[in-house]
């Protein structure tokens, strides 16, 4: 059993974070695979897996449904699972519409939400949003499920860190009082919407709508004024999700690629998850150039390759120079990998795991579990 | 597209965007031209693999020829304010007030909107009867965002029926859809996820954006070096000891490698009907000035 492995044991949740194209989604796949083939029951939860990844997995459909992966997929891949692992990809504008669905006092309430502009914005493109519903699935599959293991894969953001704030910042924006102050003449006329939002009233609102439009304003007035009374349920709800996650049943995959920036988001991140004393599992380097030069000989030079080619059947004198110069330059990255990765090590807990490049795109059972063999 | 006026590079995020926008930046101030680089809302990378310290949100020379700038919500709202409100007390009043800035944030589209607009205002400034910049380089957001970025200007024409506004937003699309002036180009690793990005992404610019589309860089392509025969050859000296063994997987990696990828530059190019180019994999222990002069000089022909 890997070390990662080992950490991940006792867990009931894993949550795979990092920065984007580290191979986040691979990972948490290759995790729920790797509890599946042991008996679990686990269930893996991405967002935008590439394709044939997503046929492995049976992923054909969109739009939350959880399947299970079928037998013969495994089968086909020489694999004998004594679990089962499933499978679901988020979608976070249905995720948003059953929220609101759960929380709206009436039909009425809920349609007149689910057809605001601003309401269409929030759901679809606002920064986090994607952020706060795979953490919102999260909460339910962990509840309201029986699964072994959850796996959740997180949102390809450009800072990890939005993850863990995109729930308080978006609800933030919904409850937020100062707004409501400002787009009072529209809240308090009571029958907003029936009626147009006249901004005639105070002076910021007025300059504002010189910059957005009166409607985009009036559109906020009346959104804001439907999710009033539904807050506090959001509120409790984003709470309780925030308790879930520092639980010690849950694990933090903290992945990072030996690229620069990446680590530094992994450093970053994984401080955080700290901070907030947040259950880390691991760390996980990931796509790592292997190091193929042994000790701190110098690198052979081309004559010194011919030679060696020509005790196993000879060369031309330029294949020596080739395969010098193949070996230098990926000792190149080889050592620039294994620095970033010393970085990432030297300043991080739990378990510490370097998975080697591997020869080819992982894009099917055989290949998650031979990944998983790293970890 | 070194001589129009805007070159719009963008990407899925990890490609090389920054790299390729330092290195045509690089290209133009070669040629003689004067560049500005944007970056939007990003943590800065142009200036630094110039050799340069990040230039923040004002702009600034980091190399002779070259200006970058990192153009932020907050500093482009401010001066997109004032130009409109044209006084700094009124501006202050309303803008800086602490419940407006966190309003602002949440009203759709607005902060694309002033980024936007300070970056196309670069791009068509004269300043004694000439442009400012003979080019301005812009360092997209990945795929998703610039999509949403760089369609805002033709959203709002739908949706502003007049005034100030309406008139900004029409010399932005203007600027944005004029092939004489502007192009698109797209940068991509030769791997399935940002190769497939890349292809979604053309078309959204076809299809929804409208604006004219430049190159697709496929950036980071080992050379071919190894022929079929030789690979396997190298596979069967792979067990053998130093230094035989550990070339041989060095070689027999970079052919897997190489394979790999000229499969899905093949793919790509076929997929993308844009002229193309190659970037080779630079092995670089540093990512820096160097490496982007050798980029440079791998492109310099395409574009």
């Amino acid at each position: 059993m890997g070390e990662l492995v080992e950490s991940l044991a006792g867990k009931r949740v894993a949550v795979v974070v990092g920065s984007g194209g580290v191979g986040k989604t691979t990972l948490a796949a290759a995790v729920g695979l790797e509890r599946a083939m042991r008996g679990g029951r686990a269930l893996v939860c991405t967002i935008d897996p590439a394709r044939r990844l997503a046929a492995a997995l049976g992923l054909e459909s969109l739009g939350n449904r959880e399947s299970r992966v079928p037998a013969h997929q495994f089968a086909a891949a020489g694999l004998k699972p004594r679990g089962e692992l499933h499978a679901m990809m988020l979608d976070v504008k249905r995720t948003w519409d059953d929220l609101i669905a759960r929380h709206a006092p009436d039909r009425h309430r809920q349609e007149r939400i689910f057809q605001n502009r601003i309401y269409q914005q929030v759901s679809s493109a606002l920064a986090g949003s994607q952020e706060y519903m795979a953490m919102e699935k999260l909460y339910e599959l962990v509840t309201e499920r029986d699964y072994d293991l959850v796996v959740l894969d997180t949102p390809p953001t450009v800072h990890a860190l939005d993850f863990l704030e995109a729930p308080d910042r978006i609800l933030d924006f919904l409850g937020n009082e100062t707004a409501r102050t400002l787009l009072a003449p529209a809240l308090g006329v009571g029958k907003v919407g029936l009626r147009l939002f006249q901004l005639g009233g105070t002076y910021i609102a007025k300059t504002l709508a010189r910059f957005t439009g009166a409607e985009v304003l009036r559109d906020l007035a009346d959104f804001m004024s439907q999710f009033q009374g539904m807050y506090e349920g959001f509120k409790d709800r984003a709470a309780a999700v925030r308790a879930l996650l520092g639980q010690p049943e849950v694990g933090f995959v903290v992945v990072s690629s030996a690229a620069p920036l990446s680590v530094d988001e992994a450093l970053f991140f994984h401080e955080r998850l700290h901070a907030e004393s947040m259950p880390i599992a691991g760390v996980v380097a990931n796509r790592v150039t292997p190091d193929l030069w042994p000790g701190p000989s110098p690198l052979p030079d081309p004559s010194d390759l011919e030679g060696a080619l020509a005790g196993a059947g000879g060369g031309n004198g330029e294949l020596g120079r080739r395969l010098a110069q193949t070996l230098a330059e990926h000792q190149v990255l080889a050592r620039a990998d294994r620095r970033q990765v010393e970085r990432l090590f030297a300043a991080t807990t739990g378990a510490r795991v370097s998975v080697p490049r591997l020869e080819s795109d992982v894009h099917d059972l055989a290949g998650l579990a031979s990944l998983a063999a790293c970890l | 597209m070194l001589d129009k006026r805007l070159a719009l590079v963008t990407g899925k995020g990890g490609v090389g965007k920054s790299t390729v926008s330092a290195a045509l930046a690089l290209i133009a101030a070669r040629r003689g031209k004067r560049v500005l680089v944007c970056e939007v809302n990003a943590q800065e990378r142009v200036a630094p693999l110039l050799g340069a310290p990040p230039s923040g949100p004002a702009i600034r020379q980091a190399a002779p020829g070259i200006s970058t700038v990192n153009v932020t919500p907050h500093e482009a709202m401010r001066e997109y304010g004032l130009m409109v409100l044209k006084f700094q007390t009124i501006y202050d009043a309303v803008f800086e007030n602490r419940m407006v800035r966190y309003f602002l944030k949440a009203i759709p589209s607005l902060a694309e909107l002033v980024m936007l607009g300070k970056i196309l205002n670069e791009a068509r400034s004269e300043e004694r009867g000439r442009p400012r910049w003979d080019l301005v380089v812009v360092d997209a957001p990945a795929t998703g965002h610039a999509v949403q970025l760089l369609r805002v200007p033709a959203a709002l024409i739908d949706t502003v029926p007049g005034g100030p506004l309406r008139r900004d937003v029409d010399w932005m699309h203007e600027l944005l859809v004029d092939p004489r002036r502007t192009s698109l180009s797209i940068v991509t690793l030769p791997e399935e996820m940002p190769v497939n990005e890349s292809i979604e992404l053309d078309a959204q610019v076809r299809d929804i954006l409208g604006i004219p589309r430049g190159l697709l860089f496929v950036n980071a392509v080992p050379e071919v070096r190894f022929t079929p025969e030789e690979r396997e050859r190298l596979a069967a000296l792979e067990p053998a000891g130093a230094p035989a063994g550990p070339a041989a997987r060095a070689a027999v990696l970079q052919g897997l490698r190489a394979e790999l990828a000229a499969r899905y530059s093949r793919r790509v190019r076929t997929a993308i009907d844009l002229p193309s180019a190659e970037i080779p994999l630079v092995a670089a222990e540093t990512w820096g000035r160097e490496a982007v002069e050798r980029v440079a000089d791998s492109i310099a022909g395409s574009v």
